[in-house]
């Protein structure tokens, strides 16, 4: 099967990654690219659409549950649309000791929703139940999209949130 | 190679086992019971259930039975306190969630969990959160599901990859939020979906048609065959108040394993349908009257003795049992009669006297896995023999090649290395151009029509590559099939796929359709042979011969001309003209009172002990499960009743078991394949290789009457409305666009049908998908038509 | 002789018949232990086991759920069911006739019942007068359930402790 084949669902730029991906597995094992051709999906489109996913199970020979599988299995992959940025506040235990809890309530106040809950403008998405995401050390932190931000106070996590558009 | 044994201890009892063996197994063939969810002998190890726990000596911890291999010397204890420790543990864990509704669930009382509970479950939960519930998934009209009670053992993710060849089921999430379902809300497409019912260990997935309807304690469960294919599946049919209300496989590790198609197990749902015959039917002045067994074979006896022996057709389904068909035969050739046939959706008869003593295999259905290439001419193995289709794709996974001719794609769900498409019209061409490639070009046994076909023939790539695959192989077999049977140049593409066969050492199979195809033709249920093979020296006509020509009174045995008729038009307007039309049914339809003059209810398979030979020529005889419904009667005995009343000798059989002895005595009980289609010396080339062919196949389930009437089967997405395909190349010549409505025309009649595109059909052809529950109003599956633009004003 | 003698003077003095009936006279006077049925009646416990009925819940659902123990348990066989599941998906009866002629009052079929909905009541006073009324459907059956309601469920209350 030829990209050619493919309904033009997938863009050049997961296309490519699955490619780069692929090349570094043996030719028999395409569904090893399947993690990274989902990580490109979702910054591409902020979560993963079904039919994209078919895409990528006919591009690496898999079947479509098995890449409905992988995707509903981490986290971090999003099935249903949700806002621009991603706010995930760590509750693991570091990040609580510290008043993670605080960081959530403020947010949640401020925003008008819950975790696991979008802002209606579809600005912002609350993620829920967060795991530890390895930055004890600046607890409380949470993760802003792709970028870490530690040692949050209200105050700082106001100015962040004033910082994205 | 004998595999090294080695010798353990199983509860201090000492075992030998083949070493790389799993202790589950080496225990189950010694009878010491493990409890187990996820474990299935015929699917891969998955170890998550952690239910099949045992002590093994010098282990620190208890250790899994399905994924430990046996060792030498080891000592394993699966009932010390260590073991059922771990297992009661295991057991607690999995009822945290598994709610509390055995009393309505159809599990219920065979549920493998609802057993372990009583041995290893307690009686009190020490959990007092709330137990978990999942939403159920809408699988289609076959599988109910109640996804709560799922405890995840992945049975059916795995019987979809592993055995299905479909992965349909999946294990969405994880942790509490693991379900098992299609994500995205679909039918199940599997033609064995109907497996993921018994591998499921609780009662999260169930049969959908028997819902609800019957305890499993309360049925009574009678051992059956299967009559819709040439497998000759075992089944049981699990039986309420004469009431089948389900069927389940009944193991053979030689034929079925421990599956059973979808159309074995919902086929039942046929044989309760409020058109079941009941009684004798009489068309009189007044119209049709009920009538008496004796009266109705009084007029039949009389009726049928005002016409000649030639004037008389008998034409009979393939999948009635050896003594109906025997017996049918038998009683009118014993009035003259030799215009006898059952090869209703046959076309071409040219080499009838060359055929085998009866359409095989070529090889047991067991060793079908063993072959490393396998050519599959005109077949859609997978929707014909479903099971049969199973074996290949066993073999296919151990790395069998499986190369096919045909006229489209078809989803075999294995891999098929070359899918040739070809218009049917260009297979005898094709099939010459592989020939071609036998070297020394032996080719002495040909007919000289076919000997100057194959010499003018030049190998294409595919050709060459089918040939070699075949030639390197060694263990391969070619396999004719349905598409092939109604092919009108069948003749001649069976004798170069013999000669291709025999050059190639490959095995060759004619597949036999029905149930009991092979059966018919061992017991002279056709014009040219009496039972045993014999040739008939007053040899009759064949059913097309018998339509197109001279007879005026016809008998149907168990048939639906509309349906079960290669050129069903033909055939309903031959009953339709002709003077005396008797039948024998299980079901009286609204055109058979159109055609018929008397209607003789009979009992179908489930209702009276019957013999059925398979593909491999494996006679099976099975009991009764039901009684039949109302004055219906096995027609063996009808038969026997009427050579009574027509003064007939030789008929005082007083059970099916006498029967069955005499047809032994006549034909033998031949297993073996001896009688290949070798040398055939008259063949059939007449093609237009220049016009549209349409083709066709009998939908999945659409092969019998039984199965047509079966509600779920036909709720499927193997059922679909009638529509034409064609690739673009030739919808673009026609002027023709996709959803378009095309006019065909074929032997001067017309229908107007929805066009769909398929890249992979060929030139010069179109595919003509069929309904099980409309009359395919053309004619023949292949034959060439003529397609016309509608034109809209 | 003497023998004969004395019973021949006990013959004529009637002293048997005058015991007989000392002992009409001593219950004569003394309580009595009949009652006047039908005006008066025994007393029941509220584990008698009568004419059988289908219990619903407060809300009118039926309790029923199909599951056959009942009938599976039946020593007599007088229990005939069959099932079909619902609209709403849940699993009901659509058949549930009791033969009582069959019927033996063991209580198994109450024993087995998972949601209380096959009970025997305290309902004895029954007969027919066809062939053929002895069969209770489900609606008869039914219908006596909502008729003794209060009863059953009374019954059932003082009896938990010994089920």
């Amino acid at each position: 099967m030829t990209p050619a084949d493919l309904p033009g669902t997938l863009s050049n730029y997961v296309r490519g990654e699955m490619d780069d991906w692929l090349s570094r597995y043996p030719v028999d094992q395409k569904q090893s690219a399947v993690l990274g051709a989902l990580r490109a999906l979702q910054h591409e489109d902020g979560y993963l659409k079904t039919e994209k996913m078919d895409a990528v199970a006919t591009y690496l020979d898999m079947p479509p549950i098995a890449v409905y599988e992988v995707a509903s299995f981490y986290s971090m992959f999003e099935l249903e649309p949700v806002g621009k940025h991603t706010l995930a506040v760590c509750t693991n235990l570091s990040c609580m000791l510290c008043g993670a809890d605080k960081i959530v309530e403020h947010l949640e106040h401020k925003l008008g929703i819950g975790l696991g809950e979008s802002t209606p403008d579809g600005k912002f998405f609350l993620k829920k139940e967060e795991e530890c995401l390895a930055a004890c050390c600046g607890a409380p932190m949470m993760q802003v999209n792709h970028d870490y931000e530690e040692n949050l106070t209200i105050e700082k996590v106001d100015r962040i949130l004033e910082g994205l558009d | 190679m004998p595999e090294e044994q080695i010798q353990l201890f199983i509860n201090d009892r000492e075992v030998h086992a083949s070493k790389g063996a799993m202790l589950i197994e080496v225990a189950d063939q010694h009878d010491i019971r493990i409890p187990r969810f996820c474990y299935h002998k015929k699917l891969s190890v998955a170890a998550n259930c952690r239910m099949c726990m045992v002590e093994v000596e010098k282990a620190p911890k208890a250790l899994p039975a399905c994924a430990t291999p046996v060792a030498e010397g080891m000592r394993v204890y699966t009932h010390s306190p260590a073991a059922l420790d771990a297992q009661k543990s295991t057991m607690e864990f999995l009822l945290i969630n598994h709610p509390l509704d055995c009393p309505v669930c159809d599990q219920g009382g065979e549920c493998e969990l609802q057993d372990t509970a009583m041995g290893y479950g307690e009686d009190v939960s020490r959990y007092t959160e709330r137990k978990r519930v999942v939403a159920d998934k809408e699988l289609g009209p076959l599988v109910s599901t109640d996804m709560t009670r799922c405890i995840h053992c992945t049975r059916c993710v795995r019987f979809g990859s592993e055995v299905a060849g479909i992965r349909e089921l999946g294990a969405t999430g994880r942790g509490e939020f693991m379900e098992i379902g299609t994500y995205v809300q679909r039918s199940l497409t599997s033609e064995l979906s109907g497996n993921v019912i018994d591998v499921c260990p609780v009662g999260a997935l169930n049969a959908k048609p028997s819902r609800m309807r019957a305890r499993s304690w309360e049925m009574l469960q009678c051992a059956g065959l299967s009559p819709h294919d040439a497998m000759g599946s075992n089944i049981y049919m699990h039986v309420l108040r004469n009431t089948v209300v389900r069927v389940v496989p009944r193991e053979n590790d030689e034929l079925n394993e421990t599956w059973i198609a979808d159309r074995d197990r919902f086929s039942y749902e046929g044989l309760h349908t409020p058109d079941r015959a009941t009684q004798p039917l009489v068309r009189t002045a007044r119209g049709w009257e009920s009538s008496s067994w004796q009266a109705s074979l009084d007029v039949l006896a009389r009726k049928i003795k005002q016409f000649s022996p030639e004037e008389v057709g008998v034409m009979a389904a393939a999948h009635s049992s050896l003594e109906e068909q025997y017996l049918l035969q038998k009683l009118f050739r014993c009035l003259g009669i030799q215009n006898i046939d059952h090869r209703v959706r046959q076309a071409d008869f040219t080499d009838q006297e060359y055929m085998p003593l009866f359409p095989n295999l070529g090889q047991s259905i067991e060793s079908l896995e063993h072959n490393n290439a396998v050519f599959l001419i005109g077949c859609d193995i997978r929707l014909e023999q479903p099971m049969l289709a199973h074996r290949i794709r066993k073999a296919s996974a151990r790395g069998c090649q499986v190369v096919a001719l045909n006229s489209r794609d078809f989803d075999f769900l294995f891999a098929a290395q070359v899918n040739w498409n070809q218009a049917p019209q260009a297979w005898l061409q094709a099939l010459s151009e592989i020939v071609k490639c036998i070297p020394d070009n032996e080719l002495r046994d040909l007919p000289h029509e076919l000997k100057e076909i194959v010499e003018q023939a030049s190998p294409s790539m595919y050709a060459r590559h089918i040939f070699e695959l075949l030639s390197q192989a060694g263990t391969c077999s070619v396999f004719l099939g349905a598409m092939l049977d109604s092919h009108p140049q069948a003749s001649a593409l069976r004798a170069l796929a013999a000669v291709l066969a025999r050059h190639t050492h490959a095995n060759f199979g004619l597949l036999p359709q029905a149930g009991n195809t092979a059966g018919a033709w061992l017991c002279g249920l056709l014009p040219h042979r009496l039972a045993g093979g014999v040739p008939n020296p007053d040899a009759g006509l064949d059913t097309t011969a018998m339509l197109a020509g001279p007879c005026k009174a016809f008998v149907l045995f168990n048939l639906e001309p509309e349906f079960d008729f290669a050129n069903a038009p033909s055939a309903l307007e031959a009953m339709q003209e002709a003077d005396f039309v008797v039948v024998f049914t299980p079901y009286v339809s609204e055109s058979m009172r159109s055609y018929a003059d008397v209607v003789l209810p009979i009992a179908t398979f489930a209702e009276m002990r019957g013999t059925y030979v398979n593909a491999e020529g494996r006679w099976q005889t099975a009991d009764k499960a039901i009684n039949p419904p109302g004055q219906a009667r096995p027609a063996w005995r009808i038969l026997r009743v009427l050579a009574d009343h027509l003064g007939l000798e030789g008929f005082t059989h007083e059970s099916s078991q006498q029967v069955l002895e005499e047809i032994k005595v006549q034909t033998g009980e031949t297993t073996g394949f001896e009688g290949r289609l070798h040398e055939s010396k008259m063949v059939q080339t007449q093609a237009d290789p220049e016009g549209i062919y349409r083709v066709s196949a009998t939908p999945m389930y659409a092969v019998d009457n039984v199965v047509r009437r079966a509600n779920s089967l036909q709720q499927t997405p193997y059922e679909r409305s009638p529509r034409v395909a064609m690739c673009e190349q030739l919808a673009r010549e026609l002027g023709v666009l996709e959803e378009d409505e095309v006019r065909i025309v074929q032997d001067g009649r017309a229908k107007v049908l929805k066009l769909e595109l398929d890249p992979a059909l060929p030139m010069n052809c179109v595919w003509v998908q069929k309904s099980s529950r409309q009359v395919d109003e053309l004619g023949n599956a292949i034959a060439p038509v003529e397609i016309q633009r509608l034109d809209h004003d | 002789m003497m023998k004969k003698i004395r019973n021949l003077i006990r013959s004529f003095t009637l002293s048997e018949l005058l015991r007989g009936m000392r002992l009409t006279g001593r219950r004569f006077t003394s309580k009595k232990l009949t009652v006047r049925y039908p005006e008066e009646k025994t007393p029941q416990s509220p584990r008698f086991r009568g004419l059988h009925a289908l219990r619903r819940y407060p809300s009118g659902e039926e309790r029923c759920i199909g599951c056959k123990l009942c009938e599976a348990v039946c020593p007599a066989l007088a229990i005939t069911i069959d099932t079909e599941e619902r609209e709403d998906g849940s699993r009901r009866t659509t058949r549930y006739d009791i033969d009582l002629f069959k019927c033996v009052y063991c209580g198994f079929c109450e024993e087995a019942c998972p949601v209380d909905a096959i009970v025997e009541t305290r309902v004895f006073e029954y007969s027919f007068f066809e062939r053929g009324q002895q069969v209770m459907n489900k609606e008869m059956l039914l219908e006596v359930g909502a008729k003794h309601e209060a009863q059953i469920a009374s019954d059932r209350e003082v009896s938990v402790l010994d089920r």
